[in-house]
């Protein structure tokens, strides 16, 4: 992410700018371009070579491109981690091509071992690539700034004045200057006599928290893959589906799925319960967006665990239930007819009310079964139930026009027969197993709240009791959740210091005036970073500064401005 | 959450007056190529004088030895008298001329662009704020709102970067396409005020899709920047190379191939930290409402791969061969995954983002 751009000067000025650049931090500097001559020795070269091949920019930009290329599928094909139901109905719509996708991992992208590889790859380079830039760094701010050059008015920026003063008290104003602006200072001392003849100059140097700000952003992002890596060991998340009035505590038995993280189990699950004693859902009631839900809202009681006070909270959507370390978050709705079944015998054998799921989340015209073991062999009856909640006849058909229930209804086809729920082999709950069973009648039957059916000959009867709602909720714990966005802000922090803040020197040489008294000043900067412009606005201001510093007589330097680098050091350095 | 019916109307209102104006402002911009001064002489003269060109432009792109006049990318008519064109001796550079003497000095054709420009924004604008006090709420919660709010931006951000760096030259590439989009959202998938369902019902809303607003614009101008540039460095190389002859009437008008670099990197390094404050900000609000900040939901997983291919970009130009027409590919192939993400994964492929009400 540094920018390494290079001005191209006519030639007679690279010496300086050279010099002047000397280990000024740059990607170039700090990551080959792959371009490394070939191993000559044994398998230590060809290591050597193969780690500086990974930790090459050019590899880099690779792995980077195949990240992006590689989560393409994951956005395109149905994903097991987030709709397991849309790759089960893509096995049975694509069967000769959906085993091979499932083989290169396809349905789950994100935790393929391929995926998995790319990522490593790209965190071990950007590893090898951060950890010598570190001690780089270190060693930078160690190190005072370099000499400054010869023939200041070949840098980028220069400026130069005429002083009254000798060129060590000319230097000294300047270098005060920029003391005052904290730069890190280097002034000529008595072993650049010799090479520097009857001038006296200063280094200046600023911006050491670009490269800081640079390393936090690639460590930040080892941060957040660390965090969701703690996440994926140590949380878990639950789902629940809670009918009004009904209960629940959290053990893995009375979820209705459970995904533990690797590390974790059943028993580590926090003790507490929970009733929904209500659920509203407001829908806009007329406009052009009649049936848009504009607010949910579940009422639950809750206690944190065993012999706690118990407290109540409203759950919506944005707004989640905290308990401990876990949220609760409203995740569906749907509503739960409640029907009363009696056998042939006149016994009740089915009274509750009966999650149906919705077909059509605009009407929430919605599907169910209901299974009502007989008491005796091929007395079971079931039905498979189509429920509307704002019902109306269009040409015979039933159908929803609002998602609301203001007026219930349920179209019933009745079985008799055998159920099978005695076989030992699991059954779900929305689905009939017609094979053992016969149909009562040959349409449909509808029903309204409070209405009852009672089945031709004899077999029992069902009563459409009314209507209750249901909430799916989701119960997660996430202990990577808070690292992860400690780091996430720590990236941001880190990538707005590497693109705005610039890493500059300054020089000042002054040199005795041909006159014999006084001296000429020449200001000189450079820049390899300025990614957001306005060096040159800095520079202008700065010489200004140093040239109006310039106190007629003021000759004696300041002790604090004298040159002591490991004092005059960056903060962020 | 009743709709005020009035700033609805008015919003629509300003919106049309808003999509007239720009449209006079890009047909004088065309006007300026068609019928304005020309400009390059100056540069011409400039690139002569290489310590000249040298003294203003720090670290130009390694792209162009022969990099323009002054940091003002724009024409450089304006830039030579704002930068002396002095000696090496170290004059320190004078202050730019005021943008508002720029804008008049440059023509007619110019005057009355940035003039509609400006006016076309004041009306823009005002659509934006009396649609969010129609629906009292952030005025960005479907497709249509979205996209007039981003045209807002990138008109907005483009009249910064005509003050800033003289770029008016660039107005008929950019507001064109601000036009082209604020049109084609007008005509296709408008949509009236109305308020949100549940799920976008939260503070989160004016947060991060204010954030992805605002990075979609400013990676919108980006975009026609890069552009530009590619047709420039074209055009560069085939004078270097022989092949045809400088002083193409068109291409001599836009900025050069370095200006057009150094200034799309500028755009871009602007708008990668508001695009990962974006994802971030979504990242939070997904905890809060889907009960997971991070779930390769289809928007999700775009919305990183167009997090990572402009990481790409930036990378590419601090690398040996990468830099130049390359990276600016990458920063298109960027660019067009936004775009694959609002307006082909949020409106085709069913997940937990898909509000964009376009049906």
């Amino acid at each position: 992410m540094t920018d390494t751009r290079t001005p191209q000067p006519p030639p007679e000025s690279v010496a300086e700018e050279v010099e002047a650049a000397h280990s000024f931090s740059g990607a170039k500097e700090e990551r080959g371009t792959g371009r490394t001559a070939e191993p000559t020795a044994a398998s230590a070269g060809w290591l050597r070579w193969g780690w500086r091949q990974l930790t090459s920019m050019r590899t880099a930009l690779v792995l980077l491109f195949l990240l992006a290329v590689g989560s393409i599928p994951g956005s395109v094909l149905p994903q097991q981690g987030t709709d397991p139901g849309a790759v089960q109905q893509y096995f049975a719509s694509h069967p000769g091509l959906a085993p091979w996708l499932n083989h290169l991992g396809l349905f789950n992208v994100f935790a393929a071992p391929w995926f998995a590889a790319i990522y490593l790859l790209l965190f071990a380079s950007l590893v090898g690539c951060v950890v010598p830039r570190t001690f780089r760094l270190v060693g930078a701010a160690r190190t005072p700034p370099p000499r400054a050059p010869r023939n200041l008015a070949r840098l980028p920026q220069t400026s130069s004045y005429s002083s009254t003063l000798p060129p060590e008290a000319a230097v000294d104003g300047a270098a005060a200057v920029l003391a005052g602006q904290r730069f890190r200072l280097r002034r000529s001392g008595a072993d650049d006599r010799q090479r520097d003849g009857a001038s006296h100059w200063v280094s200046a140097e600023k911006g050491y928290l670009r490269e800081v700000g640079n390393l936090l952003f690639h460590l930040s992002l080892l941060g957040v893959l660390l965090s969701i890596a703690a996440g994926g060991l140590f949380g878990y998340k639950a789902d629940k589906l809670l009918v009004e009035g009904q209960s629940f505590s959290d053990t893995t038995a009375a979820l209705d799925e459970f995904h533990p993280g690797r590390l974790v189990s059943g028993s580590d699950l926090p003790p507490f319960s929970m009733t929904l004693n209500k659920f509203t859902a407001n829908y806009i009631q007329s406009g052009q967006s009649r049936g848009q839900p504009s607010n949910f809202d579940a009422d639950v009681s809750y206690t944190a665990s065993p012999g706690a006070a118990p407290g109540t909270y409203h759950i919506r959507i944005n707004d989640p239930l905290s308990v401990d370390s876990l949220k609760v978050y409203l995740i569906g709705h749907g509503y739960a007819p409640e029907f009363k079944v009696t056998g042939a015998n006149g016994q009740v054998t089915y009274d509750q009310a009966t999650p149906f799921i919705p077909a059509n989340t605009g009407t929430f015209q919605s599907d169910g079964v209901v299974k009502a073991p007989g008491t005796a062999t091929g007395t079971d009856l079931g039905f498979m139930g189509v429920f509307v909640p704002t019902a109306i006849s269009v040409g015979g058909t039933l159908d929803s026009i609002f998602p609301a229930a203001d007026n219930p209804a349920v179209s019933l086809i009745g079985y008799t027969g055998n159920l099978g729920m005695n076989s030992g082999v699991p059954q779900s709950v929305y689905q009939l197993d017609t094979t053992g069973m016969t149909k009562v009648s040959g349409s449909p039957h509808l029903l309204a709240p409070g209405q009852t059916w009672a089945l031709p000959g004899g077999k029992g009867s069902v009563t459409f009791v009314g209507v209750k709602q249901w909430v799916s909720l989701a119960i997660t714990y996430d202990p990577g959740q808070m690292p992860a966005l400690v780091c996430g802000i720590l990236a941001l922090a880190g990538l707005l210091l590497s693109f705005f803040v610039r890493r500059r020197r300054v020089f000042v040489r002054a040199v005795p005036a041909a006159s014999g008294s006084g001296s000429v000043v020449t200001v000189g900067g450079l820049t390899r970073s300025d990614a957001g412009g306005g060096f040159e606005e800095e520079f202008s201001e700065l010489a200004a500064e140093i040239a109006a510093a310039e106190p007629a007589g003021h000759s004696e330097p300041e002790p604090s401005t004298k040159p002591e680098p490991s004092k005059q050091s960056e903060p962020g350095a | 959450m009743s709709v005020n019916l009035g700033f609805a109307q008015a919003s629509n209102d300003f919106l049309i007056a808003a999509l007239l104006i720009y449209s006079v402002a890009v047909l004088a911009f065309a006007g300026d190529y068609a019928f304005g001064r020309p400009r390059r002489t100056a540069a011409a003269k400039a690139a002569a004088v290489p310590a000249a060109a040298r003294l203003a432009t720090v670290g130009a792109g390694a792209a162009s030895g022969s990099a323009g006049a002054g940091s003002a990318v724009g024409s450089a008519e304006s830039a030579a008298p704002a930068i002396p064109a002095g000696s090496g001796t170290g004059k320190v550079p004078a202050p730019r001329v005021g943008a508002m003497k720029a804008i008049w000095e440059a023509g007619p054709w110019v005057r009355v662009a940035a003039a509609f420009s400006a006016l076309g924004m004041v009306a823009h604008l005002v659509a934006v704020v009396t649609r969010g006090l129609a629906v009292d709420r952030a005025p960005w919660g479907n497709m249509y709102e979205f996209i007039t709010a981003l045209t807002c931006v990138a008109a907005i951000f483009f009249g910064y970067i005509v003050v800033r760096y003289r770029a008016w030259t660039l107005g008929v590439f950019v507001m064109g396409a601000v036009v082209l989009a604020l049109g084609l959202a007008e005509t296709l998938i408008y949509t009236p005020a109305g308020p949100l369902v549940p799920a976008l019902q939260s503070y989160w809303l004016s947060i991060h899709v204010t954030a992805m607003t605002l990075a979609t614009g400013i990676f919108f101008v980006a975009a026609v920047l890069g552009i530009m540039y590619l047709v420039a460095e074209r055009y560069r190389a085939r004078v270097a190379a022989g092949k045809t002859q400088s002083g193409n009437g068109l291409i001599a008008r836009i900025p050069s191939s370095a200006q057009l670099d150094r200034l799309t990197y500028r755009t871009v390094v602007f708008g990668f930290p508001v695009w990962t404050f974006g994802v971030i900000a979504g990242a939070i609000w997904a905890d809060q409402a889907w009960g997971r900040y991070w779930g390769w939901d289809p928007v999700e997983t775009w919305a990183f791969i167009t997090w990572v291919i402009y990481a790409a970009y930036l990378h590419a130009r601090a690398t040996a061969g990468w830099r130049g027409a390359r990276a600016h590919y990458i920063q298109l192939f960027g660019f067009a995954s936004l775009i694959t993400n609002m307006l082909v994964v949020q409106v085709f492929i069913t997940g937990m983002h898909s509000y964009a009400g376009v049906s």
